[in-house]
């Protein structure tokens, strides 16, 4: 009974701290942008579409910030709805998706110079592009479904439940996408292990 | 137990599953005690991370070369709904005047010389228009009092009686018969008793 009640307190807690998260929209675009852009960046393929996306994100969270019922993450939520402004994208320019959107895709090599020289030596770091390229080439052949649910879990460390509710599908097909996801993945990478 | 747990490595399957980070309890056994397999999880995995820390550290960097634009507070949606509506109450307003100024129009003073009777189309215009136009224009409005009113219709009969002279000038001007170049000429404007019927009457009879 006691374990209960500290759980319910726990998640009230937990809900407030999210809703006063999302009244300070200068602490929520700087603590959640760079993820949320990954993530739309790399599900679109376009760096420049992705910050607008992110940008139309952020406005319709804090817009909507009073339907935030503090039952997920508030990384989960905004990831949900980037999802939806993706898939309205998706639907607007079904099928130049990807194709010209290479033309403002990220370099790697130029990303790869990002990280921090303490951490890797020079040859780790070519390693770290090698497979960075294929992990991005590989994503570019997924489904939109699987690319989705690969980078909400391994950019957004979602957990596949979490994913599951945010894109209202069942926790089986979430699982089976992530594994086809893994399995392209896998095979791209594999010749440079 | 723990032998049969070495004795099966992993499949591809199970190494693909404890990446997503659905471990059962006996993979997640095997692999706390079986060294090749949490090997080929951690190559697996390799690529996965580098991904992850390259892609992080170029959406930081360019995260922060963006602005923090922040959104429209609901107060400025309220404002902007204000002004819009203010907007809309001053056309109403500038649409219900313009009418009534035109009515009121005919009323206002004409001043008018008995050489403004005269046919002339410009003539006629102005004494039509002017009045009203003045009054648009200086904002004449109909309450005001007695005094204020005989005060400010001197001037303006003044200046209509000028801008009438002004008109009729110009229509006299424009009425004077100016020395064209033609006439040097002798030039005649085509009739209908022009010389080639003259010539075709004469051909005919």
């Amino acid at each position: 009974m006691q374990l209960a009640l500290d759980a319910t307190l726990t998640n009230v807690q937990t809900s407030e701290r999210s809703s006063s998260e999302l009244e300070d929209i200068d602490a929520l675009v700087r603590t959640y942008r760079p993820r949320l852009l990954r993530f739309v960046t790399f599900s679109i393929g376009d760096a420049d579409l992705a910050e607008s996306i992110t940008q139309d994100c952020f406005l319709k969270a804090y817009n909507g910030r009073a339907s935030f019922r503090g039952d997920c993450a508030v990384n989960t939520w905004l990831t949900s709805i980037a999802m939806n402004l993706i898939r309205d994208q998706q639907r607007l320019q079904k099928f130049r998706f990807w194709r010209q959107a290479r033309a403002t895709a990220i370099d790697v090599n130029e990303a790869a110079n990002f990280l921090p020289s303490k951490e890797c030596s020079a040859e780790s770091r070519v390693l770290i592009k090698e497979q960075t390229k294929h992990v991005q080439a590989a994503l570019a052949n997924l489904s939109v479904n699987q690319r989705s649910i690969f980078l909400m879990r391994f950019g957004q460390d979602m957990e596949l439940a979490e994913i599951a509710a945010a894109i209202h599908m069942p926790l089986n097909t979430v699982k089976t996408h992530l594994h086809r996801a893994l399995k392209s993945v896998r095979a791209q990478v594999g010749g440079i292990r | 137990m723990k032998s049969s747990i070495h004795l099966v490595h992993l499949s591809d399957d199970q190494i693909l599953n404890t990446l997503s980070g659905d471990v059962s309890a006996g993979v997640a056994a095997h692999l706390a005690n079986c060294s090749i397999c949490s090997r080929r999880v951690a190559e697996a995995e390799a690529p996965i991370a580098s991904f992850k820390a390259v892609t992080l550290a170029w959406s930081e960097r360019r995260s922060a070369t963006l602005p923090l634009q922040p959104p429209a507070a609901p107060p400025l949606a309220w404002h902007r709904r204000a002004v819009m509506a203010a907007t809309a109450t001053a056309a109403l307003l500038v649409g219900i005047s313009v009418p009534l100024v035109r009515n009121e129009a005919p009323s206002a003073p004409v001043v008018t010389s008995p050489a403004t009777a005269t046919p002339s189309s410009t003539a006629e215009v102005a004494t039509v228009s002017t009045p009203a136009l003045t009054a648009a224009m200086q904002h004449k409005i109909p309450e005001a009092p007695a005094a204020v009113e005989t005060a400010q219709t001197k001037p303006q009969d003044e200046q209509i009686a000028r801008d009438n002279q002004m008109l009729q000038n110009i229509d006299r001007a424009l009425d004077n018969s100016v020395e064209s170049p033609a006439d040097t000429y002798e030039l005649q404007p085509i009739s209908s008793q022009g010389p080639a019927r003259e010539r075709a009457k004469t051909l005919e009879n």
